[in-house]
């Protein structure tokens, strides 16, 4: 009977052909026992199970071990008298199934897990990954939605309920903004910077910007915890190719696919990719003549050329169409329809801009013919961000430059414009959703057959969520209940898309790389988007004046201000001068910042030597393990010919035969897999 | 945490939640989801740990594993005696371990005993042919199929004997990130 037992520091031993007898066998699977129990025994109690759930044997194994290694802790702690560890023993068995009790609630709470499920069974985990990706932006929206709200409306409401509406309510203000909803909680408008007197004293300008403050901070973590998890889970170092036969076949096949014509559809893809790649294997690359590497740079440069203008054409467009909007005419005539619906323009024309040129630019990219379908894609992702964010950093300019000189509640202006933008956005993915997908599976399906089913873009649709989620970020200063528009509109597209994708779309065909795109996705949400806002938000903080009239900010040189002065009249309370410390000499002084640069700099340079080194240690061994395979068949072959000299006198070959399998058994097992 | 439920004991449920990577709430669905593929073999009490066992032919059913090219291979690498027929600790396991909270080494080591068509620890040729079968259905010419295999074993085989041992499949498995994500089921 052939037996393989798991040894503590990760080998795989088989010790079938070693010729050991049953007993001896028995009591190496023993010994291995005592010694990872004595092992697990040691380690703290969370990290014990997690080793345990780890262990690759079966159910019933490693519950004996669970149960040695509890008794074994229990003797430990015996010394105490045996009510104290009782009390112990129960305290933590119901603290821990209060812990587990939480994880099933919060469980509960998810949303959408059987909606995500037949997702993930219809089509495949990487447009699996777009929903996922939605999900967590919502998450991030409903927090920010939550702390607005408590902190900020809340008191605002119950302290001065009085709002005085300029216009009754008409319908364009849902789309607009204003009128109606001018001076109420919705905008920064609708604040007043008060110290509301009920005891204690909670003084809104503090906790509007210590909210504001306080989630950005919160979202900036989360989003470089998530990149650093995903970048070290997803980017590994690839000294060889990847794409290779042998991956495609042992590893990308989606085993959370359940749907049958899915399945039948994935096999599909991998014949046909696995054809493509024999045949490339079969016609060797001849090299590329001059002119034809000549004609490759031209065409690149070519598409490259293309974009750029194209995108700055568009920059321009709505560079100029601001110029022209009418800044002030809202503020002074409240009653003009005309005038309040011509504000939608710039929306509009953003919105149309980002619907239509990505489009224009996968025609562009045709012309530039790539092999590699990852440069294509990444390519293709660069061009829409430097498109999306430059149309984005158009905006911001003018709404920190020109708005704040000729508006005066210029705060609430510049929220009316990104809730515009919100709106007009979403009912544009609508459109897009409509002609993009259903359309186009019309045309493919009935008109021209050999266009066939649209694929699912994940690329363009991840990218619009970025940038919706870009808006709401920049938004929210300026609109501290706009996450609740965002909520609603990312509830809706989550819907929107699961109906398109069921009823026009096929499973992707290239469905490879979902791990290394979903790094893509969070980093750029982090880099241009989040850093993006924030900077933005930072800059109107700390330098731009707050307007006179309106805002919890009025009547100072700048919102920073309010921190400041607070940090003055806390000075004067005996025994807090550590945070009056802390603020002049951490927040306020700039040479702990370079400071603390320059160790982040060192450190990461440090990290860096490291890597360098262990990659070129994994070279030697990979150089190592090969020699050594070589030695294998040597002596193996030395071997039979030592066996052929030796049989004619007689000598008994069965000692022979098991020496050297074991030497190079226990050898090829004492191999360390954890570099 | 008061739900009066007489399937098991709390210690049962303890120990299932300190060895697997479910829930008290997830094993007693589990045990549901194992009792309506035989309603009249499987017991609703296990407080007293009964043996029942559920042969292959019903296990594969399941809509989980129903259109899975792997499915009898899975159960039979999670059964106790290599032929299919699972307990429902087995059963337990096999889910647990294509969860998503299961670790990358320990899906590689199930991964290639799945692999691992004539069960020697080395997949080896023939392993990689009848993986391929399984994966395209007959759509490639054996001259196809035979390349691929060469191709897959010659890029991944480290040592050079013509055969993936665990070392080189979790060698490979490292390259490819996507391979957690995709060796999931959910149930």
């Amino acid at each position: 009977m052939r037996r393989s037992i798991y040894a503590g520091h990760g080998t795989w031993r088989n010790f079938g052909n070693l010729g050991l007898t049953e007993d001896e066998i028995e009591e190496e699977v023993e010994n291995e026992t005592v010694q990872l129990v004595r092992e697990l025994v040691e380690l703290p109690s969370r990290a014990c199970r997690q080793r345990i759930r780890g262990l690759p044997m079966n159910f019933n194994e490693r519950r004996n071990i669970r149960s040695q290694v509890f008794s074994a802790k229990l003797s430990k702690k015996s010394r105490l008298p045996t009510c104290c560890t009782d009390f112990s023993e129960q305290a933590s068995r119901s603290f821990r199934r209060f812990g587990a009790g939480l994880v099933t609630a919060r469980r509960f709470l998810v949303i959408w897990q059987n909606t995500l499920k037949e997702i993930g069974g219809t089509f495949g985990t990487s447009v699996l990954s777009y929903f996922q990706f939605l999900k967590w932006l919502l998450m991030f929206n409903v927090f920010s939605l939550l702390i607005n709200f408590c902190f900020i409306t809340l008191p605002q409401i119950i302290h001065a309920p009085n709002i005085t509406h300029a216009t009754g309510f008409r319908g364009l203000e849902l789309l607009t903004g204003v009128g109606y909803f001018n001076q109420t909680v919705f905008f920064y408008g609708g604040y007043d910077g008060e110290v509301i007197e009920t005891p204690p004293p909670y003084n809104m300008q503090l906790a509007y910007f210590f909210t504001m403050a306080a989630y950005f901070l919160l979202c900036g973590i989360s989003l470089i915890y998530s990149m650093a998890k995903s970048f070290q889970t997803n980017f590994v170092l690839h000294s060889a190719s990847v794409s290779g036969g042998a991956w495609r076949l042992l590893c990308s096949w989606d085993f959370s696919v359940v749907n049958e014509k899915a399945v039948q559809h994935n096999k599909n893809n991998l014949c046909v990719q696995l054809k493509e790649s024999l045949s490339e294997r079969i016609q060797r690359r001849a090299v590329l003549s001059l002119s034809e590497r000549m004609e490759n740079v031209a065409r690149h440069l070519l598409s490259w050329l293309i974009s750029v203008l194209l995108a700055v054409g568009c920059c321009a467009a709505v560079y100029f169409l601001l110029q022209d909007q009418v800044v002030s005419n809202i503020s002074q005539d409240p009653d003009n329809l005309v005038t309040e619906a011509s504000t939608l323009a710039v929306p509009v024309v953003v919105s149309l801009i980002n619907l239509v040129v990505p489009l224009l630019f996968s025609l562009i990219s045709r012309v530039d013919q790539r092999s590699n379908p990852r440069t294509k894609i990444y390519i293709n992702i660069l061009r829409n961000v430097l498109l999306k964010m430059s149309i984005l950093g158009i905006l911001c300019h003018h709404w920190m430059t020109d708005v704040p000189t000729s508006v005066s509640c210029w705060e609430s202006y510049v929220g009316q414009s990104v809730y515009r933008l919100v709106i007009v956005d979403f009912i544009f993915s609508l459109f897009g959703s409509f002609f993009g997908e259903f359309l186009r599976n019309i045309i493919g399906t009935k008109l021209i057959p050999s266009l066939g089913v649209p694929e699912f873009d994940i690329a363009t649709n991840v990218l619009d969520l970025i940038n919706a989620q870009t808006l709401a970020w920049i938004g929210i200063y300026f609109s501290p209940l706009l996450p609740v528009i965002q909520f609603i509109k990312l509830f809706l597209i989550f819907y929107l898309k699961k109906v398109s994708l069921s009823m026009n779309c096929q499973v992707p065909r290239q469905s490879g790389r979902a791990a290394q795109m979903q790094t893509v996705y969070i980093a750029l949400l982090f880099f241009p988007s989040y850093v993006g806002a924030l900077s933005l938000v930072a800059y109107t903080v700390w330098s731009l004046k707050p307007s006179e009239l309106c805002g919890p900010f009025q009547g100072l040189s700048r919102p920073f201000q309010a921190v400041q002065d607070w940090a003055d009249t806390v000075q004067a309370i005996p025994g807090s001068q550590w945070i009056s410390w802390i603020f002049y000499n951490v927040i306020k002084n700039e040479l702990f910042f370079y400071l603390l640069t320059l160790i982040v700099l060192v450190l990461t340079y440090f990290i860096w030597q490291v890597a360098q080194g262990r990659k070129q240690l994994i070279r030697t061994l990979r150089e190592q393990i090969a020699n050594e395979g070589k030695d294998k068949a040597f002596l193996l072959n030395k071997l039979q010919s030592t066996q052929k000299q030796r049989r004619p006198s007689g000598i008994s070959i069965s000692q022979d035969v098991s020496t050297v399998p074991s030497f190079t058994q226990n050898w090829m097992n004492t191999f360390p897999l954890d570099m | 945490m008061g739900n009066k439920q007489t399937i098991f004991t709390d210690e049962q449920l303890d120990a299932y939640q300190d060895c697997t990577f479910f829930t008290r709430k997830e094993i007693l669905r589990l045990h549901g989801r194992f009792h309506e593929l035989a309603p009249h073999l499987v017991p609703m009490d296990y407080t007293n740990d009964p043996d029942v066992k559920l042969p292959l032919a019903l296990i594969v059913n399941m809509p989980e594993l129903k259109e899975n090219p792997f499915r009898n291979r899975i159960v039979e690498s999670f059964s106790e005696d290599g032929l299919g027929n699972l307990s429902f600790n087995d059963f337990v396991d096999m889910f647990s371990v294509l969860s998503e909270m299961a670790p990358r080494e320990l899906k590689a080591i199930y991964a290639f005993k799945i692999y691992d068509f004539n069960v020697d620890n080395y997949i080896c040729k023939e392993d990689l042919e009848k993986t391929l079968n399984k994966l395209t259905r007959e759509e490639l010419t054996p001259e196809e199929v035979n390349l691929v295999c060469e191709k897959a074993i010659e890029e991944a085989d480290l040592d050079g004997d013509n055969k993936l041992s665990f070392a080189d499949f979790e060698n490979m498995i490292s390259r490819a990130p996507d391979f957690l994500s995709t060796f999931h089921i959910r149930i």
